[in-house]
């Protein structure tokens, strides 16, 4: 029984919380991959700025991270419509290459404007020690318990923006063939713009859920561009629900991996956690790369 | 004043020019029928209005207005729906959404012009809540088509609406191009089926490497024995 207890605690319980927040910017990724058509190198990054936007209202007013959220969400959604009226927009017509080429470029404003507004050094939300809650031999922090709760709401949101309101069916419209979406009179900017605050707005959502969790730093982006596209290539990339279940599928499989499966010894070192997404990725790319839940190839 | 005419159009795609000065047009509540050969510029024609095609020369009237060079969601707010040949239904949506995605301009009393859509495309009805992507081509044209009539269009572009459809579909197709028609919506037709589409039309064009070979009512150019031998097949 301790030993299955351990399992939960320590590998299943925090390989969902990280889904979680892999699956709010894969989320991102894949919209955008299927409204824009380019792989938005740049979306790690709408994640670190989320997190240290809530930093702003944290530190100076102690806020609690959560009531900063909202804030956070807002604040990336507006910089994100900035960005794309600068970067992305003019490159509108050009070939895909060009607009991935240009979210490398924001990828490293973004980081450096993070670092010189806030500086390199790592930070943390001070929400002070919570005990977990204990069920049994169960232990499961209140942290955790919103993360999921949270996400979840947010992607129920998001299915019911996207199967009820015009605008969410026009941005499923607009995915499945643009051309004919423009000659039907859809207005495919509106549909654009909601792109960028929906897709950047869950993804600093996600940032101030790692903030929450562990800590804040102006690489933290970087280190999750990995995972996302992992998330998003195994979900099948334009496909929303899929990018969720990917994200899901590669917290879990990151953390499960570090399990002592076969011995007292981590099945997989977790310093490789990143190894696995990478893997997953590989795999997928070669096997099926439509993803499984048949995205864009 | 004509629902639409085309004056001298020249357009193309790259450094290509299809159309080197076509001229049309449409009368309000008429049927106008393009027919010619292969690679003729039939559909480049309709491509150029809506901006698939590069406009450069030449210019397109729409209720007496130039409409030239206008975004496809202008036109559309003006009154001019286009269906195009192929990709022409949202596969992945259900076909009520394709139809609501017909109305995005116009928002207000969708529940009725879903209900006029149904009425004129019976076969439909059932197939409310499928994927688009999964009817059979005569039953996406008519999504295609339902599409187009939500904007409550006063001119409807289709392009070859009975392309790789079987003789019987095709038939359906025409007969809801007249019911379309009936109700007083101008009606620009590209079609292969010359003889079949010159038979609904009023008025019809023929183009041929990208120019005007013959400009006449329907059934006067149904009787030119020239254009009988040259372009309908004998």
């Amino acid at each position: 029984m301790a030993a299955l207890s351990d399992f939960i605690n320590l590998y299943l319980l925090p390989g969902l919380v990280v889904g979680c927040i892999y699956a709010l910017g894969a989320i991102g990724i894949s919209l955008l991959f299927g409204i824009l058509r380019f792989a938005h190198f740049a979306h790690g990054d709408m994640m670190t700025l989320g997190a240290y936007l809530a930093i702003i209202f944290t530190a100076s007013w102690g806020w609690s991270p959560y009531a900063a959220l909202p804030v956070a969400v807002i604040g990336a959604a507006i910089v994100a419509l900035g960005l794309d009226r600068a970067f992305y927009k003019p490159f509108r017509r050009a070939p895909g290459i060009v607009s991935v080429i240009a979210s490398f470029g924001v990828m490293l404003m973004l980081r450096s404007a993070i670092q010189l507004i806030w500086g390199v050094d790592v930070k943390t939300y001070d929400i002070g020690i919570r005990f977990p809650m204990e069920f049994g031999l169960l232990k499961i922090a209140p942290r955790q318990v919103t993360i999921v709760l949270v996400t979840a709401a947010l992607v129920v949101a998001l299915h019911l923006f996207l199967t009820r309101t015009r605008l969410g069916k026009a941005m499923r419209a607009v995915s499945d063939d643009a051309d004919l979406a423009r000659v039907s009179g859809i207005n495919v900017e509106q549909v654009i713009r909601w792109t960028w605050i929906i897709g950047a707005g869950l993804a600093a959502a996600g940032g101030v859920f790692i903030g929450i969790q562990t800590k804040v730093h102006p690489n933290m982006g970087w280190d999750l561009l990995l995972p996302l596209f992992a998330a998003a290539v195994l979900g099948g990339i334009g496909r929303p629900y899929g990018a969720v279940a990917g994200g899901l599928a590669i917290g879990l499989a990151q953390e499960l991996a570090t399990y002592r499966w076969f011995s007292d010894e981590p099945f997989v070192d977790p310093g490789y956690k990143p190894a696995v997404a990478f893997s997953v990725m590989v795999v997928m790319l070669i096997w099926r790369p439509t993803g499984l839940f048949k995205g864009r190839s | 004043m004509s629902l639409l005419s085309v004056e001298n159009l020249v357009a193309g795609y790259g450094p290509v020019d299809i159309l080197q000065g076509v001229n049309l047009t449409v009368e309000a509540g008429r049927i106008a029928v393009i027919v010619g050969p292969n690679g003729a510029g039939k559909s480049t024609a309709m491509k150029a209005i809506f901006g698939l095609a590069q406009v450069r020369g030449g210019r397109v009237l729409f209720e007496g207005q130039e409409i030239t060079r206008l975004p496809a969601d202008t036109l559309c707010g003006r009154g001019i729906a286009y269906v195009p040949q192929e990709r022409n239904v949202f596969r992945s949506l259900s076909v009520r959404e394709n139809l609501e995605m017909g109305a995005f301009l116009k928002p207000g009393n969708i529940a009725r012009r879903i209900a006029e859509v149904l009425t004129l495309f019976p076969p439909l009805r059932e197939k409310l809540a499928q994927a688009a992507g999964e009817l059979s081509g005569g039953q996406r044209q008519m999504v295609a088509m339902g599409r187009a009539l939500m904007l409550e269009p006063k001119l409807l572009m289709l392009d070859e609406p009975t392309a790789g459809l079987s003789p019987l579909y095709m038939d359906q197709i025409f007969d809801r191009i007249i019911a379309v028609n009936k109700s007083g919506v101008g009606v620009l037709l590209v079609e292969q089926n010359a003889k079949q589409a010159l038979a609904i039309a009023h008025t019809g064009y023929v183009l041929a490497t990208g120019r005007n070979r013959f400009t006449d009512t329907a059934a006067n150019l149904l009787a030119n024995r020239e254009v009988a031998e040259s372009f309908l097949g004998g």
